[in-house]
């Protein structure tokens, strides 16, 4: 049950749909991919957590913090931070697969067999444990280990161990919830509106950006927990109201039970009054999983009502963009789609916050970032091909021109691309620096950007036209996914590399050859994707 | 004279090794409806998907109303699928689905709409037009996958298992809505196991078994065939694909099985 939920998730399969029955070794190496992707997921939630974990309670386990009141609201900082940190990471990283399990149709295989509603129940809440077993088991072992290497006391560990079960119940609670209320609202839930459309991308935007943040609060694990610490400094007068608040009652309860912590009785009292109310909730939690995730084994998830249908008009518009609106609205509903198409954007306001350590954006970091911005985008024409999964034979059969699939989906790539650059403007004249290079380069880059784009999705129009674009035909074939970019990255960076050497060469040359160049490329690609079919 | 709908000439369909169907012709005439007969993995599917541009294979000719499928734009504008799968865009609604297959082919939303508000509610979808595809049942998704098929009044129309899991109404519509196509002048070639209905509504049968025709005609003229004044297409069928002979003792052995205490 758990392999079969596993691999729904990685192929996003909603209804236990059939694989083509041809072609055996791609459905063996398509098992084994996703065996292999979901422990991998599950080791890097649990290398994120440990090195968090190493990064917060460093300064505790190095001594270097040693005196009151620093060592003692370290201590609170660091488990407080690592507790908040836990929670963030066990529920988003865990979304994905949490969402195929409540929309999975497997388990409606366990219904029919002769077990009671009670066995089921039991085996689906330990499928859905297990999802989580190696994160869950790594939390513990590593706020239990840095404690021990702190030299912390008998009191204090069974006050840790009880924060991060407290957190793990949270988290688990937390991903359900979410999973149950996406899958209802925004995978299950149809819906014409206009407000509807938003809310769905409302939804999708709070379910992708945490997962962005997760590389975030990775990168900055050490400033977090130092804010952490700074901030139970600076509120010493309302300390009795932070002791209330999780995860700072554990962070309290912890440190008064390991350095003898001066505060008051009232302060220690409240701190294991609020500990003790948080353990109750825990319990609360781990019940309301057990029930929820027995329901979903005995009857699935009820979607979003349904609206009364007035009327069946629809609004047919030329091929390329139907196929446009069609692509987008399908990623407006998977996370995983709607993130690489945010992903460029995301990525060009994170490049762009380097621009303030910059005394002006010159031509060689203008480079830089576009090259950066290029490679993301290029991820897109694979995706973007086989966005129709299993769908792919059937959308065959209709009579699409490969040169509109191509042009459709290289303007949805170049417009990617472009939003990127509007974002990386934007910044530019926020935070007061030179726009030049990026406006001048970056809408030049454009062409080339669509002429890589176009390129590869030649590629896999001719490779895959014949096999059917079957998701399965990509993900099979891991290296034909990532050789497919290799080219798409030669054509972006023949005009950067030309730039450069120009720039060297003959300065006053550089923005005549990058724009000869580019403007080649994309005539040169636009000429073959005319002559197709 | 009746115009040739489909011509099928040598077809040959591999999957590595494995001959799905070995150097197959047939052909199919406007205003007429072909059943297309044959135990699971025979070579009917593969057949289809040939036919509607979802499989290449080697074939001497195909063509669909004089274009060859390797012009396949055009030939595709011609017909109207159903798979034997119904894999559709899971995530969409069936009115996004259908307003997708309305841009692909290019119909004015005038025309569009008319045809989809009848098409519609006869096969009872209005409730559910805006629930994503994949909450619906399967009768539910098959009514798509035929709406789809119908919308742009295709000339030939390719059937795979059209009736797996639509209800009685349903099931006796789509069978209207076939004789009222070849009525008019379209084709039609339907797959089907149910041998009650390829024997009422088909004009012509094809029997495919391992990847080759072995009867092609009326069932008067598949009677004649396996030398069989009465019997019925089930049982030309199963004499015609050799299923006939050790099939008694399959159920004597079961019958003997199901005695036992």
């Amino acid at each position: 049950m758990y392999k079969e939920i596993s691999f729904q998730s990685i192929f996003s399969l909603r209804a236990g749909g059939a694989l083509p029955r041809r072609g055996k070794d791609d459905v063996r190496t398509l098992i084994s991919n996703a065996e292999v992707s979901t422990i991998l997921s599950k080791l890097i939630t649990t290398l994120f957590i440990a090195f968090f974990g190493f990064a917060v309670f460093l300064p505790l386990m190095a001594g270097t913090s040693s005196s009151y009141p620093t060592r003692e609201l370290t201590a609170v900082g660091s488990v407080s931070t690592f507790l908040a940190v836990v929670l963030f990471l066990i529920s988003f990283m865990g979304l994905q697969v949490s969402t195929s399990f409540v929309s999975s149709k497997a388990i409606d295989v366990l219904t029919p067999l002769s077990l009671s509603k009670s066995d089921i129940s039991h085996i689906v809440f330990l499928c859905f444990i297990r999802i989580f077993d190696i994160p869950l088991a790594a939390s513990a072992m590593v706020l239990l280990l840095a404690y021990y290497f702190i030299g912390g006391s008998f009191l204090g560990g069974l006050a840790a161990f009880a924060g991060i079960i407290v957190t793990e119940a949270f988290a688990l609670m937390l991903t359900v919830g979410l999973a149950r209320f996406f899958y209802s609202r925004v995978a299950g839930g149809g819906g014409k509106s206009r407000w509807k459309t938003l809310l769905r991308f409302v939804f999708m935007l709070v379910w992708i950006l945490p997962s962005f943040g997760i590389y975030f609060v990775v990168n900055f694990a050490g400033q977090i927990a130092q804010s952490f610490t700074s901030l139970t400094q600076g509120v010493s007068s309302i300390l009795q109201l932070l002791v209330l608040i999780y995860p700072f009652s554990y962070g309290y309860l912890v440190s008064f039970a390991t350095f003898s912590f001066q505060a008051s009785y009232l302060t220690v009292a409240l701190s294991v009054a609020a500990c003790s109310g948080y353990f109750a909730l825990a319990a609360y939690c781990v019940k309301w999983v057990t029930r929820t995730v027995g329901r979903i084994g005995a009857g699935g998830i009820s979607t979003a009502l349904r609206e009364v249908v007035k009327d069946t008009a629809v609004s047919p518009q030329a091929p390329w963009l139907g196929t446009i609106r069609k692509d987008l609205r399908i990623a407006s509903r998977s996370p995983s789609y709607a993130s690489l198409f945010l992903l460029p954007a995301i990525e060009a306001a994170v490049l762009a916050m380097s621009f303030s350590s910059f005394n002006e954006v010159g031509l060689s970091s203008t480079l830089g970032l576009l090259t950066g911005m290029s490679v993301v985008v290029l991820m897109l024409p694979p995706t973007l091909v086989s966005i129709e999964g299993l769908a792919a034979s059937y959308t065959r059969s209709l009579p699409l021109k490969k040169k509109t699939l191509i042009s459709a989906k290289t303007l949805l790539s170049t417009l990617t691309y472009a939003i990127s650059l509007v974002v990386l403007f934007v910044v530019a004249l926020y935070v007061g620096r030179s726009y030049f290079y990026i406006l001048t380069f970056g809408a030049i880059h454009l062409f080339s950007v669509a002429a890589a784009t176009m390129l590869e999705l030649i590629i896999l129009t001719n490779k895959f036209w014949k096999e059917g674009f079957a998701i399965g035909n990509i993900y099979a074939r891991l290296s034909t996914y990532i050789l497919i970019i290799i080219p798409g990255l030669a054509v972006v960076m023949i005009p950067i590399i030309a730039a450069l050497a120009t720039f060297l060469l003959a300065q006053s040359l550089t923005l005549a050859v990058f724009l000869g160049l580019a403007v080649t490329e994309f005539a040169v690609a636009t000429a073959y994707v005319a002559l197709e079919k | 004279m009746q115009e040739v709908a489909v011509q099928v000439e040598g077809l040959v369909v591999n999957y590595g090794p494995f001959v799905a169907v070995d150097n197959l012709s047939f052909t199919v005439n406007s205003g007429e409806i072909y059943g297309l007969l044959g135990p699971n993995g025979a070579g009917k599917t593969s057949t289809l998907k040939v036919l509607v541009g979802v499989l290449e294979a080697r074939a001497r000719k195909i063509e669909v109303f004089n274009t060859p499928i390797s012009q396949e734009v055009a030939a595709k504008s011609q017909i109207g699928y159903v798979p034997e799968e119904v894999v559709l865009l899971d995530s969409l609604t069936p009115r996004e689905f259908l307003e997708f297959i309305a841009s692909i082919r290019k119909l004015e939303a005038s025309a569009a709409n008319s045809r989809l508000e009848k098409l519609v509610s006869a096969f009872e979808l209005k409730q559910f037009f805006d629930t994503p595809i994949a909450a619906l049942s399967m009768g539910n998704k098959q009514k798509v996958a035929i709406i789809a098929a119908l919308l742009h009044e295709p000339r030939l129309l390719v059937l795979d298992e059209p009736l797996i899991g639509l209800d009685a109404r349903s099931s006796k519509i789509l069978k209207e809505l076939v004789t009222f196509h070849a009525k008019r002048g379209g084709a039609v070639i339907f797959s089907t196991h149910i041998m009650e209905v390829a024997e009422k509504l088909c004009d012509r049968v094809g029997i495919i078994n391992k990847g080759k025709i072995v009867g092609e005609g009326t069932v008067n003229e598949l009677r004649k065939l396996v030398k069989s004044a009465e019997g019925s297409l089930e049982d030309i069928f199963l004499k015609v694909t050799e299923q006939e002979a050790g099939m008694q003792d399959v159920i004597r052995a079961l019958e003997e099985e199901e005695k036992q205490p």
